[in-house]
């Protein structure tokens, strides 16, 4: 969680965030607190058009989050043996990317 | 300086000096490193100066786990509080939170206040510990993150689900009820069974029904019962019939 309190999160380009995970999995936790800083206030308020859609299953499936962009572009993040902190890196990374295309396209016009 | 000092201490020939002289000979700044006495390099060695074992930095090495660690008061009293918490209550719903607002926990708890069922905080760590000594060891993977317990004596589900699906930041997880651990969709098929009552008359009726047939027949005109008997009779015969017909 030292992550989330030191880099902000932001949303601006995220259209909506669906998530899956079946709780009595052992391999569900990085998942569960990803999708709790994802629903956290500031992150929520940069982008209050953002919805996190979580749904809960019992099927030994793996968690799985879906993040849909603005633009149509979709990022898988597969939690079963990733840790929080690196999802949130990809995430943020992902993120950067499209502000600086955004911003190259605001720039050209 | 050194010169002069030397010059008194010899005063008759062929005497050997009594007092020698010291100052003169070896200097005591120097620029390679003095070959220190005996006695001080003993000294020296006994008295060097070792300096405490500096711990490794933070995150080198994985955390040692600490067994056998006596619970602190606190968590023994929490622990007693949900001993009494699984023997008393009949329904144990565990619920993610993601960030709700104070207000909206507050509507929630005023809520399911109504309906009999209490909201309650417990500390991940003591739950897990609880869970894993006690029956209810299967619901410990539930405990990750911000959890709430709501917990009612009576298994009011359906008030418990309706209030769920208005508060969008509550995720129920799993449900321990009645004793049976029940997953995310099991407890809305639980919702959705017929209260106990009914089921007993279904099964009850299921079960009269022949009976009830053939003493409804009874009582009947007693030309109608001959005439049905009859059609019976031709119904067996003509089955048997043809079941002589394939055989041969």
């Amino acid at each position: 969680m030292a992550a989330s309190s030191k880099v902000t999160v932001v949303l601006k380009a995220v259209k909506n965030i669906t998530a899956q995970f079946c709780p009595f999995e052992s391999n569900v936790g990085s998942t569960r607190m990803f999708l709790s800083v994802m629903s956290s206030h500031k992150v929520r308020a940069t982008n209050l058009n953002c919805e996190v859609i979580s749904t809960v299953k019992h099927d030994r499936s793996e968690p799985v989050v879906e993040i849909t962009y603005l633009d149509g572009d979709k990022l898988m993040l597969k939690g079963a043996k990733l840790n929080c902190s690196e999802m949130l890196s990809a995430f943020q990374s992902m993120c950067a990317a499209k502000e600086l295309q955004a911003k190259l396209a605001a720039a050209k016009k | 300086m050194a010169a002069t000092l030397c010059r008194i201490l010899l005063p008759k020939q062929g005497w050997l000096p009594f007092t020698q002289c010291v100052r003169h000979g070896s200097k005591s700044v120097t620029r390679h490193k003095r070959p220190l006495h005996f006695l001080k390099q003993k000294l020296m060695s006994v008295t060097r100066y070792i300096p405490p074992p500096r711990p490794a930095p933070i995150g080198a090495y994985p955390r040692q786990t600490i067994r056998d660690q006596e619970d602190d008061p606190f968590t023994i009293l929490i622990k007693k509080k949900l001993k009494s918490v699984f023997q008393e209550s009949k329904m144990i719903a565990v619920v993610q939170n993601s960030g709700s607002t104070a207000d909206e926990m507050m509507l929630l708890k005023y809520k399911l206040h109504k309906h009999g069922i209490t909201v309650k905080f417990f500390p991940n760590q003591v739950m897990r510990s609880f869970l894993k000594d006690s029956t209810y060891s299967n619901m410990a993977p539930l405990f990750i993150g911000h959890t709430v317990l709501f917990i009612s004596k009576e298994p009011k589900v359906k008030e418990m689900l309706s209030s769920l699906r208005t508060s969008r930041h509550m995720l129920l997880l799993g449900a321990c009820i009645d004793n049976t651990l029940l997953s995310a969709q099991g407890v809305v098929s639980y919702s959705k069974l017929p209260s106990v009552a009914v089921v007993q008359g279904e099964l009850v009726s299921g079960l009269t029904l022949l009976t009830s047939q053939t003493a409804a027949m009874l009582q009947r005109h007693p030309a109608q019962l001959s005439a049905l008997l009859q059609q019976h009779v031709k119904q067996q015969s003509s089955e048997g019939a043809p079941k002589a017909q394939e055989a041969t």
